[in-house]
């Protein structure tokens, strides 16, 4: 067994080129079947399962310059736009689909309509003053299909800046004014996902959790019914984290080396890729099965200076002066970024081999922005990326639709997860996209 | 239907058309007859958006109840509202001539005069004019008015990040503040430190787990440092060394001696672990990554789930609330006999404790906060525009803020100076910004000169910059900001789905930004909340985005060429900053000092400092049935001649520094979804 992966982690360490001089076999971390890693480890019934399709929702703050970034012609033979321009390599495997309603963006509530908006794409709720009114689609689908995992769920961030609301930060949301928030320091993912565990680490882990949980039984009776929830709340992030530490392959750790410690937390396009190729790691490690990616945060303040913007935040790009041809050169290429990190992904993705296929065939990956047109806070119209799912999803032309945002997750999740997550605006299903 | 937040879902609240019973019978309305036909026409007429405790009409004597409130508190309602009408001439009520606009109302015609809704109105004026007072105290008693409705029943706070920080590292000596790579704290209801948002969530307990196994691991990892052992073990399993080590280490990691079963288990994981590597030192750190993960660490619950300890929760929260940190050797000693039970003992105790530096940290979180001084760090201003603006600047412009507030806060000097001072603490950079003489130093304390137009927070580069975009001041961010963060004013949100961009100037038509911002004036969706802010804003355009004074407004006439290189063209347009406080009157100005004036002289605004110090201190938002408690500590602190630091013991004297000690306070309902609820902030 070469040690490929930690080749491969050095090369993203390096970063920009050496990290795209593609991926490294890992075919050894698949056992001779071609099932998975987690399988290959032998946990429970997990051993015997085929390949399972993993989901990811990835999340970019703003809205987009649409004259840049909406193909003119529907089908298979459109043209790739200046913000679309980084998909060409990996065009057959998505599907642009523009028009998409954001309807629950307009539902009763408080709030700006970054957060409204940011809010009904996730949850399809309204924003209730300090947060989203309900669970998001990530973890509506984690609680049907996640049990099995070492992580339920991921969530990984990117870019940092923001104006530092609760809603700006969070994209994924276990409930009612429940944030899940993201890990945005790769280092940390690292060590969440590869650092290295011993034996008795293992052991000493376990009976400090199990003090944990004893003084967390010794406080239920005495509490409120409220300050009860937070307990619970602790008491099942415990349990996760056992979880997480039982569900350990056996042979965990040996393999991987650390990228280098991050010095610059700005360097945004070091970052995403790195996160990226973690994220590859854990779906293709079998250790969780679904995760959202947030490049930039909700009424995104990122700067850009690797794209020579060294003006503005992004949010004050999106409004001041934003139908003049100059801003809109700048919003196409802010929103090229984002295509270009989500692209790198996907190559990353179908560079892994994974049974007669690659690991982008065994994901469905879906990249939103917070609005279409970004200065007007559009919802309607909303233009969205649909990646992967090979062959079970239709992929490599753009539609134009009318569907909410509620019905694409409608048609992935009971077409493709064969599961019923029941999100808010979902109305039908749409044979557009299986 | 007006147009004030008319997606509201109350707006569509139809009007009763039978008379209820009661009245039927007698003949004339009484307060169910409120709760079904006069309510409703008040809900549809969106009073209830400014007459809240904190919405923009907070200063008047109409606040609603909660939104969802029962039949009985609509009619206890209905019968406070005695204060509003005239007894001598119903006609001549406010209750009714303002709604009509009758008389001058700052929310416009909420009621068409004549309508049937004047009607039904007038009927309740009419009844509450003719009643007795004392006949409406008894109805209002046999209606069960105890209090103004609950208060939140969540009431365990967990450790901030600094306040874990600083624990760590006055229980073992670290100083890595190793918090500040956990999942970030973010902003609700205007802090960071609010109890109601503080979640568990996996990735933060990971944090948790690891960080404590780091701690524990660092502690010991050149034997025992810090002295954490109070004793020298003779062998692993050392029993009497290890159990003076669980005592100690246990009594300062949860800030309350171990109980018996606490005692017991991890003593028991104390030999369990250096048994099985031979080592006692293993033992301890075994405990110390316990504790540092246990709720009893990181949740406020020192008094124990059967609240023996409830002295030593005081000492903590005295502790948490003034340093920030664990309580010390004194607070612990003084939790232990029972010192701390009485307002005097705490003031006494609080008192010593407001003189170590500490406290002064502490409370520069705060004003971090309240006053969202975060944004500077990160604003950016156009670079041709304003080649002054560098990190630095904005650095400076913090610390002028800071030292400004720590001047008066601990030099014991009248608070609401810092809208009124005529001075600043400055560096070379800031005086020339301010065109005033240089400091002797950085930071010194420089006069303004008497022709100076600014004066306090509101003339400061901190919050001129901060609520203004790159290149352009922002009227209404500049609004928002008085009423939310100086008047605890909440003003609600812009409609979902309203396109909120102003046009752009021409060369053909220059126009300041005064100018078209009256764009939200015609329209009357808009106008409704923006004659709230921007008119607090037009004051200010003496000031630039970056807080220099200005006598001429220059606009950028973007080219209109494709070429991105191309200069914009400059327009000089003459300015005249007229403002005013929609809602408190003669409050005309020109100026930051004229407005600070005007707002250090507000009752309103005097008390929300009282306001945000308890939203601070406590951890939540205040509720209507919290109006008592920030009365008393906003009457301690006018009294005290706006001492601040009379607040902060007006804070630990308040009952409701106690609250959730006594078991009567853990109700056991469930926590209520409060969709209706209002938020700070959050633009």
């Amino acid at each position: 067994m070469q040690l490929s992966r930690r080749r491969f982690l050095k090369g993203v360490g390096m970063y920009g080129a050496m990290a795209r001089v593609g991926l490294p076999p890992l075919v050894a971390m698949f056992n001779s079947n071609g099932t998975a890693y987690a399988a290959a480890a032998g946990k429970g019934p997990a051993a015997a399962s085929p390949i399972e399709t993993r989901f990811l929702l990835w999340f970019n703050g703003n809205g987009i310059p649409e004259r840049y970034w909406i193909p003119t012609e529907t089908g298979p033979d459109y043209e790739l736009t200046p913000c679309l321009a980084p998909l060409k390599s990996v065009r057959e495997h998505v599907h642009v689909i523009s028009g998409v309603d954001n309807a629950g963006a307009r539902i009763n509530g408080q709030g700006n309509g970054h957060f409204t908006a940011l809010c009904g794409l996730m949850t399809g709720c309204f924003y209730t003053g300090r947060g989203a009114a309900g669970p998001s689609i990530d973890q509506l689908l984690a609680a049907k299909i996640g049990a099995k995992s070492r992580f339920r769920s991921l969530q990984i961030g990117v870019a940092q800046e923001s104006h530092g609301e609760n809603v700006h930060r969070n994209m994924s949301w276990a409930g009612y004014d429940r944030a899940l928030p993201p890990e945005m320091i790769p280092q940390n993912l690292f060590d969440r996902l590869f650092g290295v565990k011993n034996q008795s680490w293992v052991g000493r882990k376990k009976s400090v959790l199990d003090l944990v949980k004893d003084d967390v039984a010794d406080l239920q009776p005495a509490l409120g019914s409220a300050d009860k929830q937070r307990l619970d709340e602790h008491l099942t992030s415990v349990r996760d984290l056992e979880r997480a530490i039982a569900s350990l392959p056996p042979d965990y750790g040996k393999k991987i080396k650390e990228p280098e410690d991050i010095t610059d937390l700005t360097d945004y396009p070091k970052i995403a890729k790195i996160q990226s190729d973690l994220v590859v790691h854990a779906f293709a490690s079998g250790q969780t099965r679904v995760a959202t990616y947030m490049l930039t945060k909700c009424q995104s303040l990122t700067r850009f200076p690797w794209l020579g913007l060294a003006g503005n935040r992004h949010h004050d790009y999106s409004h001041s002066n934003a139908g003049s041809p100059s801003s809109q050169r700048i919003m196409r290429d802010i929103c090229r970024w984002h295509t270009e990190e989500f692209a790198y992904l996907l190559e990353r993705m179908r560079a892994v081999p994974e049974g007669a296929g690659t690991l982008l065939d065994n994901t469905i990956a879906m990249s939103s922005h917070e609005h279409a047109e970004a200065n007007s806070h559009k919802c309607r119209g909303m233009a969205i990326l649909l990646a992967g799912g090979g062959g079970k999803m239709k992929t490599g032309a753009h539609t134009k639709s009318h569907n909410t945002i509620g019905d694409i997750y409608k048609t992935i999740t009971e077409e493709i997860f064969k599961v019923d997550v029941n999100f808010p605006t979902a109305e039908e299903k749409m044979s557009e996209v299986v | 239907m007006n147009s004030l937040l008319s997606r509201a879902p109350f707006a569509l609240v139809p009007i009763m058309l039978i008379a209820p019973a009661a009245w039927a019978q007698s003949g004339a309305p009484d307060s169910a007859y409120f709760a079904a036909k006069v309510y409703p026409i008040l809900e549809a007429a969106q009073c209830r958006a400014c007459h809240t405790h904190d919405g923009v009409a907070s200063g008047t004597r109409l606040h609603f109840p909660e939104k969802d409130s029962g039949q009985n508190a609509i009619q206890i309602f209905g019968l406070s509202l005695a204060p509003l009408v005239d007894r001598s001439d119903a006609a001549k009520s406010a209750l009714l001539n303002k709604p009509t606009m009758r008389i001058p109302h700052t929310g416009g015609e909420r009621i068409k005069p004549g309508s049937d809704e004047d009607k039904i109105l007038t009927e309740w004026v009419k009844y509450l004019a003719s009643a007795t007072e004392e006949s409406l105290t008894t109805a209002r008693r046999r209606l069960g008015d105890t209090t103004t409705g609950p208060k939140p029943t969540q009431l365990v706070r967990r450790l901030t990040h600094s306040q874990y920080d600083n624990t760590v590292r006055d229980l073992l000596g670290d100083f890595s503040r190793p918090a500040r790579k956990f999942p970030s704290e973010d902003f609700v209801d205007g802090f960071k430190n609010q109890l109601r948002m503080q979640g568990m969530p996996p990735l933060l307990v990971e944090n948790y787990s690891a960080t404590a196994e780091k701690l524990a691991q660092n502690a010991f990892r050149n034997g025992d440092v810090n002295g954490l052992i109070p004793c020298k073990p003779v062998s692993a399993t050392d029993i009497k060394c290890r159990d003076q080590f669980v005592r100690t280490f246990g009594m300062r990691a949860f800030r309350r001696p171990l109980r018996d079963s606490e005692f017991r288990r991890y003593s028991a994981a104390f030999t369990a672990q250096a048994r099985a590597t031979g080592k006692f030192n293993e033992g301890a750190r075994a405990v110390v990554e316990a504790m540092l993960q246990s709720p009893k660490f990181l949740f406020h619950v020192e008094a124990g789930p059967d609240g023996r300890y409830s002295d030593y929760e005081i000492a903590s929260r005295l502790s948490y609330l003034l340093w920030d940190t664990m309580p010390d050797k004194a607070l612990f000693d003084a939790a232990s006999s029972g010192e701390l039970r009485t307002p005097e003992q705490r003031e006494k105790l609080a008192r010593s404790m407001l003189d170590n530096p500490r406290a002064h940290e502490a409370l520069d979180e705060f004003f971090n906060e309240w006053l969202r001084l975060d944004k500077l760090p990160n604003a950016i201003k156009e670079r041709r525009r304003f080649p002054e603006f560098t990190p630095e600047l904005a650095a400076s412009m913090v610390e002028e803020t800071r030292k400004l507030l720590q001047h008066l806060v601990w030099n014991n000097k009248n608070f609401m100076e810092a809208l009124t001072a005529d001075y600043g603490f400055l560096t070379s950079d800031l005086a020339a910004l301010y065109k005033v003489p240089a400091p002797t130093g950085q930071f010194e304390m420089t006069m303004f000169p008497e022709s100076s137009r600014r004066a306090g927070l509101l003339g400061q580069g901190s919050f001129l910059t901060a609520t203004s975009g790159p290149a352009e001041t922002s009227a209404t961010f500049r609004g928002l900001f008085v009423r939310e963060q100086l008047l605890c004013q909440h003003v609600p949100p812009p409609p979902a789905g309203v396109n909120t961009t102003l046009p752009d100037p021409t060369e053909s038509k220059p126009r300041t930004r005064t100018q078209l911002l009256q764009a939200h004036v015609e329209n009357p969706s808009c106008a409704s909340c923006h004659r709230l802010m921007d008119p607090i804003g037009f004051g200010l355009e003496g000031f630039d985005a970056i807080g220099r004074y200005r006598e001429k407004e220059s606009i950028f006439i973007s080219a209109a060429t494709d070429n991105a290189r191309a200069q914009p063209k400059r327009i000089d347009l003459p300015l005249d900053a007229k403002g005013e406080i929609a809602g408190i009157p003669n409050s005309a100005f020109t100026d930051a000092k004229q407005l600070g004036r005007i707002l250090a002289e507000s009752p309103v605004c005097q008390e929300c400092v009282a306001r945000q110090m308890f939203r601070y201190g406590y951890g939540r938002l205040e509720t209507a049935a919290d109006q008592e408690t920030v009365h008393q500590l906003f009457v301690r602190f006018r009294d005290s001649g706006f001492r601040f630091q009379e607040l902060l013991i007006a804070l630990v004297r308040s009952p409701e520094f106690l609250r959730g000690l006594d078991p009567k306070d853990r109700v056991t309902q469930t926590i209520r979804n409060d969709v209706n609820s209002k938020q700070p902030g959050g633009r």
